[in-house]
């Protein structure tokens, strides 16, 4: 009984956010169709507007979804349903996190589509292309534990400056790994130790946030 | 089984700016209990940790035999609950909202639904944000008792309701009662309305409880005597008396504890009983709350 | 508020719309019909029983007492109450006696007057 009130509520964010989740992948895919087919700087701006559509989403998302039950006094009304904070909690974790993957997976298996299918790029990005996809979901997985977390748009919009500020400093890190960059220009796909080491990086960081999320959630005395 | 729709013993919780404190209340299975209190006298706070919405800092909560919060995912299936501040999905349908609730809970009751949609004015496919604030607190308790839970706890459910609307809502709150078994507990500082429906009245104010008991009990015990004071003569002190208001010669005097041998003992004195009369809830809240508030500064 | 849910019963016998014997609704019903508490219903049969007005069989609910004419004698209980009050309003008023009576057959004259221009 409990597992199918979790559905509900994933089905109803859904169903409440549906707007926002096609607007960001129709601007995602229009962005890499420009992309793809334009040359040059229009090529370069595409990719970065793929890049920043992602970002957007990452930061709106979790306001919308998480924030707004707070703010539009709504929380009082699910709560009443036979759940408990950890239950809404999973819940509302498993659906913005729904929301982002659907169209940040759209978005990143249709670049690997389109480098794979049009010959213009150089198979040897896509490690690089990995790393730096992963970025955006980082990012959205500490705004939205912040937004769970703190409650409070203060909280929301540091952790979104933060965030959205820090992208061009990770790069620039990144791009002084001489083994990531060594190769992606070439025409195949080099998974070296540092590609890798990075990625599993980026994949602890997700998961030790969801665990500090659930820690503290479960711990709140004054739910509402 | 448990006979008791809840049950708060000891119960404290402390905020920034406000403490409830030390509270005891039961409301037997099958009774309304109506909460009257002031604005800010813990009203809410008391209805949230019933709820488990909010952890008590001690004591214990008992909600239709289920420890609260421990297992408040157990008792709110049974349990109804609205409160004043609470908000639909503005985006959303009455309609949507019904139908989600219906994939949730199994005994919801679609005819009586339908029945509620008449008798309250409302209409399912409009959108909650187009809903004024009386349709929009009839939504919300439609959306509670077509679920037909054992105990519903609404917090103000007739605030700020046009005479009209207060009457379809407790038409359906007292239609509750014909099933036994079912309780309800609603906060109120609409005196008329908590003096109809309730089978036991709990006052609270400044986070304390001053009186639980049944309705007419109470009502029994609370009664103004209008005295004629002949000069000369001085107003003795008695046993049960909490106020005295002097106009010149004329007294008025509150009891909350009202026996027969109370006006003999005026006579006696020599001060004339002019009458005696019931009071009703409202001016029996403010002599209470009055009094409490002498006796705690004391 | 128990009082006026007697009055309000007293009221149906005595206009005949509860005869002698018959069965009234159960307290439950009755506080759903009427909108109000339960314990109020339950507080006016209880009282009602008390003045020998109602019976209450356990399990079998309740019904107005099989006293023939109990109609006529509720009306009865209903004017010696007026009639208190009005001798203990003369009395504030230090009428005589005599005076309350002449009093009364003139209000009886002025009351059938007014019937007869209902007519």
């Amino acid at each position: 009984m409990t597992s199918s009130v979790i559905g509900h509520l994933i089905l109803k964010d859904w169903r409440l956010n549906r707007l926002l989740i096609s607007l960001s992948i129709g601007v995602g895919l229009i962005a890499l169709v420009i992309a793809q087919y334009a040359g040059g700087a229009a090529r370069l701006l595409g990719s970065v507007w793929f890049f920043v559509s992602l970002c957007i989403l990452g930061s709106m998302l979790p306001a919308s979804a998480i924030l707004n039950e707070r703010k539009k006094q709504t929380l009082a009304f699910v709560m009443s349903l036979p759940v408990s904070s950890v239950q809404y909690t999973i819940a509302k974790a498993l659906s913005t996190s729904a929301m982002f993957l659907v169209p940040w997976l759209t978005l990143l298996i249709s670049a690997l589509v389109f480098i794979e299918m049009r010959h213009a790029i150089p198979h040897g990005i896509i490690p690089m292309l990995l790393i730096l996809a992963m970025l955006p979901l980082i990012a959205f997985c500490l705004i939205s534990a912040i937004a769970l977390v703190g409650e409070s748009e203060g909280w929301l919009m540091a952790a979104s400056i933060l965030c959205n500020s820090s992208y061009w400093f990770v790069w620039y890190l990144l791009a002084r790994i001489p083994s990531l960059t060594a190769n992606w220009s070439g025409p195949v796909a080099v998974w070296n130790p540092a590609a890798l080491i990075v990625l599993a990086a980026e994949v602890g960081s997700i998961a030790s946030i969801v665990g500090v999320t659930f820690f503290f959630q479960s711990r709140k005395r004054n739910f509402i | 089984m448990n006979d008791l729709a809840f049950e708060l013993s000891g119960v404290s919780k402390k905020y920034r700016y406000f403490t409830l404190e030390d509270i005891h209340l039961k409301l037997p299975r099958g009774q309304i209990m109506g909460l009257i209190g002031a604005n800010g006298a813990g009203k809410s706070t008391t209805i949230r940790v019933l709820m488990g919405l909010v952890h008590q800092d001690s004591g214990e909560v008992r909600v239709l035999g289920h420890r609260m919060p421990a297992e408040q995912v157990a008792a709110k299936w049974d349990i109804g609950f609205a409160s004043e501040d609470m908000r639909l999905y503005d985006s959303m349908t009455l309609d949507w909202h019904m139908r989600f609730m219906r994939s949730i809970y199994p005994n919801w009751d679609a005819s009586y639904a339908q029945l509620l949609l008449q008798r309250f004015g409302l209409r399912a496919e409009q959108k909650m944000k187009g809903f004024s604030h009386g349709q929009r607190v009839k939504a919300a308790l439609l959306l509670v008792l077509a679920r037909k839970p054992q105990l519903l706890v609404l917090d103000e459910p007739t605030t700020g309701l046009d005479p009209v609307a207060r009457h379809e809502v407790l038409r359906e709150l007292t239609g509750v009662m014909a099933e036994e078994g079912r309780s309800i507990l609603f906060s109120s500082h609409n005196t008329q309305d908590v003096e109809q429906i309730s089978d036991q009245i709990t006052f609270i104010d400044r986070g304390r409880i001053i009186d639980s008991m049944d309705k007419e009990t109470y009502l029994d015990r609370w009664r103004r005597l209008r005295l004629e004071v002949p000069l000369g003569i001085e107003l003795p002190p008695l046993p049960g008396i909490v106020g005295v208001q002097r106009r010149g010669r004329l007294a008025v005097a509150t009891s909350n504890a009202f026996v027969p041998d109370l006006a003999h003992a005026y006579e006696h004195t020599g001060v004339r009983v002019q009458s005696i009369e019931s009071m009703t809830l409202e001016e029996i809240f403010v002599a209470n709350v009055e009094h409490n508030r002498e006796e705690v500064e004391a | 508020m128990y009082f006026q849910i007697m009055e309000q019963i007293k009221q149906r016998i005595m206009v005949g719309d509860w005869a002698e014997g018959q069965p009234i609704p159960s307290i439950r019903q009755l506080a759903v019909d009427l909108q109000v508490s339960v314990i109020t219903v339950k507080r006016a049969y209880y009282e009602l029983e008390r003045e020998g007005v109602i019976v209450t069989q356990h399990g079998k609910g309740s019904h107005v007492a099989s006293i023939p004419g109990l109609g006529a004698r509720l009306r009865e209980q209903e004017l010696e109450q007026h009639l208190e009050q009005a001798a203990r309003i003369a009395a504030q008023l230090g009428m005589p006696p005599k005076r309350l009576v002449e009093r009364l057959r003139e209000a009886g004259d002025r009351v059938a007057e007014k019937d007869k221009e209902l007519i």
